[in-house]
């Protein structure tokens, strides 16, 4: 099967600093993709260059075996999906005009919305179960409906590849669950990045491991999370189990750093 | 079935607004054309149109003279500035994501009044030699867009920062070259530059109507046929990008055209303030959630056609300047847009 997604030796650098440092992955069709990794290791300028918003300085990116840099504004809006991190609190559109810019690159100048547009609109807002908001104003939604309406949106575009950044924070685990279950449930090829190396380990199919912008290590949840591999990157104590439900790994963490840090007990980086 | 109820009460309210303010569309130039120094009824208003539009019969009476040549003219440039206006402030506070953006946001006011005075000042001088008021305020007003816009740059993560901190500068830069050339020159230029910071439609003549009309009606037509863009430029610059908005383009055409309405209609009638802060805020307020650009252009050129009235009719002998009014109802708006956003 043809990858979906294959990242070739991606190096990006921004006032002076490596940010990204000969990063290499492949994805297949309908694998949800998990970006790990601590504060400033480079996930979000890594998925920044997979939605074109920046230029990596070397290597190249296939979607559907095509470079993305060839592939023209609309047609590229059309393959991919984004939901960011922030939305600008001054909006004072409804939830349905918000989803209704998904349609965005499949208009021209004047277009407006059909009776299958809006019929689309409806599913999807049926889909992310937020079809009786349709009408209320997308700023008074809470945290977790306003991702829901972003992930409705990306629906609307029908994108071959759909990209989270962070879609957990702020959220309360419920609806951290919820998010991504919703997702996952989506059927399409998805790239999330998420702090939360438990949620990531139970839902994501694969891991993607950054650390000061290099690919420490990529493959399922088993294979990336190891005691050894989180307390090398994350500088962290944990013990790793499996999960009751699904079998994968679970961690648990140990505490008392700060502690151990006053009486020396820890160097910088922990063992 | 309650939701079908509530989106058949939203389809006959939203039938009742637009009737309503189709009606009043037709009313106004009627009415507004009636008040004014010389007592000219609405029906003679209406009579006076009719034989004018219908038999083509040129009517010497002096009350058809002052309806043909002075009110008519006169309503349809308030009405078109206060459309354009309230326009730009819509795109622009769209495209910069700034609440308090408006059309003189990049300087052209003080662009515009800088190239006024200046033409004031060298009148008779070989320099200036042939140009006209509004010619001068037109160029000043280019020349501070020009500026804003070299400052601005290409980068998207920066673009919007850089055009409004250069906009101020690039406005404090030209009030004080005003001022400058003010306190060497005549009483005359004075009284020019207080034109051109209040803003008046006295001077509207049939024959230089149609170029302001022309600019905002097509600005019109191609800012609603970028809505879309527009609405997804809302959510901030990345998100427009992944929806395949061409970003700092866009916000380039856009600012280019505001500027380009801006700056025609400060030549015709002077920097008229707050409109366009105000009305698409307004709108906002009364519509919310419609997002409507032709609704926000014609309540801009109602509240404008209306405002000229009060400014001609509000003392008996003399004509307050329109800017004055505006402002002073801007102001109070302002502060209570601000109360309301802390809330």
């Amino acid at each position: 099967m043809n990858p979906v997604l294959r990242a070739e030796q991606l190096s990006w650098h921004a006032d002076g600093k490596q940010i990204l440092n000969d990063v290499s992955f492949l994805l297949q069709p309908g694998k949800m993709l998990g970006l790990i990794g601590p504060n400033g290791a480079g996930k979000s300028s890594l998925l920044r260059c997979l939605y074109r918003y920046v230029q990596p300085d070397s290597g190249k990116i296939l979607l559907n075996n095509k470079e993305i840099k060839s592939i023209d504004h609309k047609t590229f809006a059309q393959m991919v999906a984004v939901v960011l991190q922030d939305t600008p609190t001054e909006m004072h559109s409804t939830v349905q005009q918000i989803v209704a810019t998904g349609l965005t690159p499949y208009k021209g100048l004047f277009q407006g919305n059909n009776k299958e547009d809006n019929d689309a609109i409806q599913s999807a807002l049926c889909q992310v179960g937020l079809a009786d908001k349709a009408d209320a104003s997308f700023s008074h939604l809470s945290g977790g409906e306003k991702q829901r309406a972003l992930i409705a949106r990306a629906i609307v575009q029908r994108p071959s590849l759909l990209i989270l950044d962070e879609p957990t924070n702020h959220l309360d685990i419920r609806y951290q669950i919820q998010i991504l279950e919703l997702v996952r449930s989506l059927g399409i090829t998805v790239v999330t990045s998420i702090h939360d190396l438990n949620l990531a380990s139970a839902l994501c199919d694969e891991l993607l491991l950054l650390a000061d912008g290099r690919c420490v290590a990529a493959g399922s949840a088993d294979e990336v999370l190891t005691e050894a591999r989180i307390s090398q990157v994350f500088g962290v104590c944990c013990q790793v189990a499996k999960h009751p439900q699904h079998g994968k790994p679970l961690i648990h963490y140990y505490y008392g750093y700060t502690a151990a840090e006053h009486r020396g007990e820890i160097a910088n980086d922990a063992p | 079935m309650m939701r079908r109820d509530n989106q058949a009460r939203t389809v006959l309210w939203r039938s009742v607004g637009w009737s309503g303010l189709l009606l009043l569309l037709l009313v106004t130039p009627l009415l507004a054309s009636s008040f004014g120094a010389a007592q000219i009824g609405v029906f003679d208003v209406a009579q006076l149109l009719w034989h004018h539009l219908v038999d083509a019969e040129q009517s010497s009476s002096i009350n058809a003279r002052i309806i043909w040549e002075l009110r008519l003219p006169r309503v349809l440039l308030a009405f078109t500035a206060g459309a354009g206006l309230a326009l730009s402030g819509f795109v622009l506070q769209s495209v910069t994501r700034n609440p308090l953006a408006d059309p003189y946001l990049f300087g052209i006011s003080s662009g515009a009044s800088f190239g006024a005075v200046l033409v004031v000042t060298l009148a008779g001088t070989s320099v200036v030699a042939g140009l006209s008021l509004p010619t001068g305020a037109f160029l000043g007003a280019c020349l501070s867009v020009l500026l804003v816009l070299s400052l601005s740059g290409q980068r998207v993560t920066t673009q919007v920062e850089r055009m409004l901190l250069s906009g101020v500068a690039v406005s404090f830069m030209f009030g004080a070259l005003t001022s400058l050339l003010l306190y060497f020159s005549s009483p005359l230029a004075a009284q020019s530059l207080l034109f051109w910071t209040m803003g008046s439609f006295a001077q509207a003549k049939w024959a230089e109507l149609w170029l302001p009309m022309g600019i905002v009606a097509i600005a019109l037509a191609l800012v609603i046929g970028q809505k879309r863009q527009l609405l997804a430029m809302q959510g901030g610059d990345e998100t427009a990008h992944t929806l395949g908005v061409r970003v700092v383009k866009l916000r380039l055409l856009m600012l280019l055209l505001c500027s380009l309405i801006t700056a025609t209609l400060v030549a015709h009638c002077g920097g008229i303030g707050f409109v366009g802060l105000m009305v698409p805020h307004v709108v906002r307020l009364l519509v919310p959630q419609r997002q409507s650009i032709m609704l926000t252009a014609l309540v801009g050129g109602l509240f404008m056609v209306w405002v000229d009235v009060l400014a001609r009719s509000a003392l008996p002998t003399q004509e307050l300047p329109v800017g004055v009014i505006t402002s002073a109802l801007g102001s109070v708006f302002f502060l209570f847009v601000l109360r309301k956003r802390g809330q």
